[in-house]
């Protein structure tokens, strides 16, 4: 299974920095922690990422080592990248073509990261019930492919909503297992 | 007022809580999905709103009317008048035909048998099977009693319309067809339909949706 990397990987990053402040390694060790069966981040965009987020004022370099390469600089996130961290992992996923990958990044940093993950699941399926309502309001075009189009459209969309139930009946089951 | 007020409704089969506490308002015209997975309740509410069970504890009202109030007999004809009921596989009475069926209702309010008929074939005409009237359930197709199953739920003109998996044994095109038959007819009444469904494509036409889980509701949207 590989997911392509790119969609989110500046929030993602935050993410990794949310627990304290890490170099490259770690930020790129942390990633392919969560999600051990994509493809690894490469070191190439694990720097530019950090470099980006350091100019936007999201993150900031707290330490550059005693050699002071790349490698060693030590990045924190700061209160804006924290503010932007938490609106990423609360605002549902527009329900397009794609927008898998980049549910399955906000629920795995919301969860490794303690942020309200189930209040997100809920979201979300609002939004795909939402999509799928505007999708099948109203007969498709009378043209060969449009009902094609959207037949496929919506079936992704209840596929994904599928996979959403089940997250949240999990991520319910294991909160209730540790009371 | 609320077509449909449930306030504290609480179930349990012998010593397993299948509602534990569940209040639900429905307005008139408002189409609502209840969704959950197995087990969660969906069905026992259901039930409970259209009398086919009766709560434990809590009250449900329609149209203001509080059921528990009134007497056994009363109750019962409150309810045919003035709620539907489609369940997942029709259960449409095996010996009489779709007509008769359709009429059923509105013979056992009294209605003389000529005008019940004539109103049973309106409604079978509308939910498209009106060729099918003297037929017996087994003659016909899943989707064809389940549209007669809507005939007979519609035809005494209900407030609410309570359908448990109405489109659980169709396929997919069948299910719409009865999906736009239901919706309509109850649109054009202002009446408010109830739907209990697993089914995410099917909870997505409702204006809202209450997710149940171990008998309580863990969440409730708005999509319209």
């Amino acid at each position: 299974m590989c997911i392509v990397v790119g969609m989110a990987t500046a929030e993602l990053v935050l993410g990794l920095l949310a627990d304290g402040p890490a170099h490259g390694y770690d930020v790129k060790r942390g990633h392919d922690t969560w999600f051990p069966d994509s493809r690894p981040l490469a070191f190439g965009q694990v720097y530019t990422t950090l470099a980006r987020l350091a100019r936007d004022g999201l993150a900031e370099v707290v330490d550059k080592g005693s050699e002071g390469g790349p490698e060693r600089t030590v990045y924190a996130i700061t209160g804006k990248g924290r503010q932007h961290l938490t609106d990423w992992l609360t605002d549902p996923v527009q329900p397009a073509w794609g927008s898998a990958d980049e549910m399955l990044r906000k629920l795995v940093a919301a969860v490794r990261t303690g942020s309200d993950a189930t209040g997100f699941l809920a979201k979300q399926r609002a939004s795909h019930l939402r999509r799928i309502r505007e999708l099948t309001a109203n007969p498709a075009d009378d043209d060969p492919t449009s009902p094609l189009v959207r037949d496929y459209l919506v079936a992704h969309l209840d596929a994904d909503l599928r996979w959403l139930d089940n997250a949240l009946e999990r991520l319910t089951e294991q909160k209730e297992s540790r009371r | 007022m609320s077509a449909l007020d449930l306030r504290q409704i609480k179930y349990a089969y012998r010593r397993n809580l299948a509602l534990g506490g569940v209040s639900l308002s429905v307005q008139p015209g408002e189409v609502v999905a209840i969704t959950g997975a197995s087990g969660c309740g969906k069905t026992t509410l259901l039930h409970c709103a259209a009398g086919i069970l009766q709560p434990q504890s809590g009250t449900v009202s329609v149209g203001g009317q509080d059921l528990s109030l009134l007497s056994e007999k009363d109750r019962s004809k409150y309810r045919r008048s003035l709620i539907g009921v489609v369940l997942q596989f029709g259960q449409l009475v095996p010996d009489l035909s779709l007509a008769d069926n359709v009429a059923l209702p509105l013979l056992l309010d009294g209605h003389e048998r000529n005008a019940a008929r004539a109103a049973a074939l309106e409604w079978l005409d509308k939910v498209g099977v009106a060729d099918e009237a003297d037929a017996v359930p087994a003659e016909l197709s899943a989707g064809q009693t389940q549209r007669a199953a809507a005939a007979r739920a519609l035809v005494t003109g209900p407030a609410v319309v309570l359908a448990d998996e109405p489109t659980g044994s169709l396929d997919s095109r069948a299910g719409q067809e009865l999906l736009d038959v239901l919706l309509k007819a109850t649109r054009d009444r202002g009446a408010a339909l109830v739907m209990v469904t697993h089914d995410n494509v099917l909870a997505a036409v409702a204006d809202r949706e209450i997710r149940l889980r171990d008998g309580v509701i863990q969440h409730e949207v708005t999509l319209s």
